[in-house]
């Protein structure tokens, strides 16, 4: 019986996993944080996270897939094998770490800042009684419970858009994001939001997530990212989905 | 004017709402395979409260109460896990070496090779019969309740003419079963339908799943048409549609009862 | 005892978001039950108008899920925020998970009671309706001594399966609204706890223990009132076959 058993599962997982599992990398992203991963008018994933993706695997000789999936359970999904690298505007953190590896940053560190409406203005220095709205996961929330926990009601929300639609209806006072998402967002806001306050320095520049055993496709993906940066190809992607950032050089030396 | 709807006609009709009418597929296949499945298990399940072994009777009481107590959004969302983990243990046992195990003791999956790879289709075919071993529970009780209903007497004469207990069961019982079944299984059905409403628990990208994409509000100009928060306009669009798919759910199952009370003597037969 | 201890443990890390679900259902369940009652006597109005408001409400609540009808009502109330809510200064009462999850659960609950109080409506026997016509009794009179009384009667079987329900139903709520600061209920604490350790069997599980123990209770108190409610009828006999000195004079 218990054979019997094993030779069905067994079945059933090479049925539905071998067709593929072994060609393709499968590379899992979150689809819903605009410019860097999110689904274009024509239902497709696109963003600077899919075009360096692509950009890499071409270099690498991989044949890549993208996958979209919840942000909240990237890393589990990412360590029991549902994908094989991870690139979502992820940022290198210490306690990320602790569960998986990265590639070298391709996209420099940078800091994050605070969303809010135009009209409204907070004293950042010492914020008090505010509604601060962060995604849940990400190192913003992180932050945002380490320091801004006292007095404040802090907000989680699942996804970026979520966030922002709250703030844009006035639900929470601030978002706190990345900055350079944030300046997209004021530049196409028409003048609706704006970037208030200090610019904090959280995370180390953000880079392709891999399980700790897969050394071998991190060595050939830091191969692909180095040559990518040194012909200044990161360097354009960077320009083309966040104008705001300014020209750089950001990469190419 | 001529504009504005031209407009309209454009964005309501590019790829990404595209994508979401699509998505009724699984809207519809979900609800199909749940229904098959909660027919089955719910003759199973009647047969079992209706059996003369003492066990199996109590089997068949405790799944038929297990509605009563557990939410279905629950057991939707644990029996494909508990599924998928089932499947990866006994994967792990003959693919797994001891080192492996030993080594990711309070990692799941215990082996990279032991990992299950579940697309969509998987989750949506768990998701139906997850939804069918609810809803079959109810569907229990139906079926239960209106084998009950039918007059003994049509068992007796069954008998007095000389068939077996299977053609008496087969013929007579459960043919005369089904008009007194149909309102309760088209409230199970009803039920049904409005679970699958849930897909998006499961990380499938179906209607819930779009509208919420489409509408959350787009500040990036690469991203597509720039806009505010429309979620509430695409909802209602999923209420309207669900409304109409109640409706017609509720014309078909009076045909039905129509077609099964025909010569039979209760007040829907025509 | 060590296979029961992360048992144990898992019970008491559940027992107060159970008290979110628990007030969810308390917030809703008396509200739903009295403007149930309106909209069952509305839709048994001789009135068009509101016997055909009566009848679509409930068409419409009962014939969508309750987790569109979520989140729908979230994103209209986000919609009115600015315009309504902030001048009025209420906007973080109105929008609050714990004023709005009941709001719309009662919503809910109001259209399948009154579908339920509409039938028993129906089945009021007659007879009685017009004795109480013929002794003069006001509109108000005879809802509340012939009326009321039949109705409750006869609904109270299927409502209180109606409420097992939307204890249920409060599973969802924190599926669709914000969760604001560290309230939890089952369902998000059974959710993060697998996250963490990948124990589907034992978090879902006492999850599920809580609903069914809670189910239970509602299950004996609404019987409690259920005996209380038929006590004017016999009690069904104990003992079918008992000693002569057992057996009722």
């Amino acid at each position: 019986m218990k054979r019997l058993a094993i030779a069905a599962a067994a079945a059933f997982v090479v049925l539905t996993g071998a067709a593929y599992a072994q060609t393709t990398t499968r590379i899992g992203t979150e689809g819903a944080y605009a410019p860097w991963n999110f689904v274009n008018a024509d239902g497709k994933l696109a963003g600077f996270d899919i075009d360096v993706g692509n950009e890499l695997c071409k270099r690498a000789g991989l044949q890549c897939e993208f996958i979209q999936t919840a942000w909240d359970t990237i890393i589990p999904n990412l360590n029991a094998g549902n994908f094989d690298i991870i690139m979502a505007g992820m940022s290198i953190t210490d306690e990320r770490k602790a569960a998986i590896d990265f590639t070298a940053d391709y996209s420099p560190p940078e800091t994050s800042s605070f969303l809010s409406a135009a009209a409204t203005a907070f004293d950042y220095n010492a914020l008090k009684g505010i509604k601060i709205g962060t995604q849940g996961g990400t190192i913003q929330a992180a932050y945002a419970d380490a320091n801004l926990k006292d007095g404040n009601t802090l907000v989680s929300f699942e996804t970026a858009d979520a966030a922002l639609a709250d703030l844009s209806a006035g639900n929470v006072d601030v978002v706190l994001a990345d900055n350079s998402t944030n300046q997209e967002t004021v530049a196409s806001s028409g003048g609706a939001l704006k970037v208030d306050g200090p610019q904090i320095p959280i995370g180390g520049g953000v880079g392709a997530g891999v399980r700790k055993a897969d050394t071998e496709l991190k060595t050939k993906l830091d191969t692909a990212l180095a040559e990518a940066k040194a012909d200044g190809t990161i360097d354009k992607l960077i320009v083309q989905w966040f104008p705001e950032r300014g020209p750089g050089p950001y990469y190419k030396k | 004017m001529g504009d504005g709807i031209g407009f309209w006609l454009e964005y309501l009709t590019n790829g990404k709402h595209l994508a979401w009418y699509a998505s009724v597929q699984y809207t519809l296949i979900a609800a199909l395979i749940g229904g098959v499945c909660a027919l089955l298990f719910g003759l199973g399940g009647a047969a079992l409260k209706r059996s003369s072994i003492g066990p199996l009777r109590l089997i068949g009481s405790a799944y038929t109460n297990m509605v009563r107590g557990i939410p279905d959004v629950l057991f939707f969302l644990f029996f494909p896990l508990a599924f998928e983990q089932l499947i990866e243990l006994l994967a792990s046992r003959s693919v797994c070496s001891a080192a492996d195990l030993a080594a990711n003791v309070g990692v799941w999956p215990p082996c990279p090779a032991a990992n299950w790879l579940l697309t969509q289709t998987e989750y949506l075919i768990l998701a139906g019969v997850s939804l069918g071993i609810v809803y079959g529970a109810f569907t229990a009780n139906v079926i239960s309740g209106a084998l009950n209903a039918v007059p003994r007497g049509q068992l007796e004469a069954g008998r007095a003419f000389g068939m077996s207990n299977g053609q008496v069961f087969w013929n007579i019982h459960v043919r005369q079963m089904w008009v007194y079944a149909l309102p309760g299984l088209s409230n199970c059905w009803l039920l049904l339908i409005k679970s699958t409403s849930l897909l998006s628990l499961l990380q499938i990208v179906d209607l819930v799943r779009w509208a919420d994409r489409l509408g959350a509000p787009n500040f990036n100009r690469s991203a597509g048409l720039i806009h505010p928060d429309w979620r509430w306009a695409y909802y209602l669009a999923l209420l309207a549609f669900f409304i109409v798919l109640t409706f017609i759910s509720e014309k078909v199952f009076a045909a039905l009862t129509r077609w099964a009370s025909k010569g039979m003597a209760v007040g829907a037969a025509t | 005892m060590e296979f029961f201890a992360p048992i144990l443990h898992d019970i008491s890390l559940f027992a107060r978001p159970a008290v979110f679900n628990l007030y969810f259902a308390l917030a809703s369940i008396p509200i739903g039950f009295v403007l149930a009652v309106f909209v069952a006597l509305g839709k048994a109005s001789k009135n068009p108008l509101i016997a055909r408001f009566c009848q679509g409400y409930i068409y419409a609540f009962r014939g969508s899920p309750f987790f569109i009808q979520l989140f729908m009502f979230y994103s209209i109330m986000l919609a009115f925020n600015l315009p309504l809510w902030k001048p009025w200064g209420i906007d973080w009462f109105v929008l609050h998970p714990l004023f709005l999850g009941p709001t719309i659960l009662a919503l809910n609950t109001t259209a399948y009671t009154a579908e339920i109080f509409y039938g028993a409506l129906m089945t009021v026997p007659k007879g009685e309706v017009e004795a109480a016509r013929a002794y003069g009794m006001s509109r108000w009179q005879q809802f509340r001594s012939v009326i009321w009384p039949n109705l409750i009667r006869i609904a109270w079987p299927a409502y209180t399966n109606e409420v097992v329900f939307l204890f249920h139903a409060t599973a969802l709520i924190y599926f669709t609204l914000p969760v604001i600061g560290d309230q939890r209920d089952l369902m998000n604490t059974a959710g993060e706890l697998f996250e963490k350790d990948y124990n589907a069997f034992l978090h879902f599980s006492v999850a599920a223990l809580y609903f069914l123990v809670i189910s239970l209770c509602i299950f004996y108190v609404f019987g409690l009132i259920y005996r209380r409610l038929m006590r004017h009828l016999p009690e069904p006999p104990r003992v079918k076959f008992a000693p002569r000195w057992m057996a009722k004079a």
